[in-house]
């Protein structure tokens, strides 16, 4: 029931509206009670409402308002990219980009793949069912 | 304006086991178990230190939401206080010249008051659950009302107190009544 998740210096978001919708931000400072500063490595550093943030569960070591080029030295040395796309939240958005993305043969391939693997359990199935009944 | 985080903390001592789930806090000991609802406050409830502490957190708080936290607390340490040591409220007739007559029914949970000012008038006033009532025996016109929920107790001595209001007279002059004259706890410290 308590809140795990703060906005402090150093949390790592995800942006979850907006020009810059998927991806993954620090929050550098705190403008007031519903704004943060925040930067990423391939962003110019601005300010974002905190509606338009969805906090994650990583956090790094950084000084408040950190240079470009130390921002970065903690994100790999925290490994927020690794540790993001292992996570299962991160695996998820991986797994919906990857369905979004599928063309008209892609899905064939996955209606295909989908009637075997269902035919694989009902194989199974009917064997535990003839156990059981015997 | 908002205040992003105001808290506070109680402890809470040996004997007495917390549970809060949900805002509803629910207090166990050597007298017995009450539950309370805080439903209707905006605030969090948790138990840390393993159930030795118990914190209220407001986040974002308007000032009178900040100021709930300390009320919540209060109504815990009273439910607490209930558990261990339970509610004694004492309360004395007054009356000037027509003996107030008391009758305690029900075993110990209702009274029926007659002569009341010498109105034929009886009333009858039932306890509320879990709340005793007993004529004090050395004590002359004294009522002795005991219970585990403070809320409870006082509501039960309150119920007695309205019961016996003096009606269209000059109350300045006309004083009798059933009034409560001591608040406080069964097992004395």
């Amino acid at each position: 029931m308590p809140f795990k998740r703060y906005v402090e210096i150093g949390r790592v978001a995800l942006v979850n509206y907006g020009k810059d919708y998927g991806r993954l931000v620090v929050i550098v400072d705190v403008v007031d009670q519903n704004r943060a500063l925040v930067d990423a490595p391939n962003i110019v550093r601005g300010q974002m409402n905190f509606k338009r943030l969805s906090l994650t569960d990583i956090k790094i070591d950084i000084p408040r308002l950190p240079k470009k080029k130390t921002l970065i030295a903690a994100m790999e040395a925290a490994d927020v990219q690794n540790k993001w796309e292992n996570s299962s939240w991160g695996r998820k958005l991986i797994v919906q980009k990857r369905r979004a993305a599928l063309n008209d043969f892609d899905r064939f391939k996955v209606m295909l793949a989908r009637i075997k693997r269902g035919g694989a359990i009902q194989q199974e199935l009917a064997k535990l069912k003839k156990q059981n009944t015997s | 304006m908002k205040t992003i985080l105001s808290t506070d903390m109680m402890e809470i001592p040996e004997g007495v086991t917390v549970r809060v789930k949900a805002k509803v806090v629910e207090v166990e000991g050597p007298r017995g178990k009450l539950t309370r609802n805080f439903k209707h406050l905006n605030l969090d409830f948790q138990l840390i230190e393993g159930g030795r502490k118990l914190k209220v957190d407001a986040w974002f708080g308007s000032r009178k939401t900040t100021a709930a936290i300390r009320t919540a607390i209060s109504h815990v340490q009273n439910l607490i206080t209930g558990v261990t040591k339970g509610y004694r409220y004492k309360m004395r007739f007054v009356y000037a010249h027509f003996p107030i007559n008391a009758s305690i029914t029900n075993n110990n949970s209702s009274i029926e008051i007659r002569n009341f000012l010498g109105e034929k008038k009886v009333r009858k006033v039932d306890m509320l659950e879990g709340v005793k009532i007993v004529r004090s025996e050395k004590v002359k016109d004294e009522l002795v009302l005991d219970g585990n929920d403070i809320e409870l107790v006082s509501r039960s001595a309150a119920l007695i107190n309205q019961k016996c209001h003096v009606k269209n007279k000059d109350i300045r002059k006309f004083l009798d009544g059933i009034y409560v004259s001591e608040k406080g706890t069964i097992v004395e410290e």
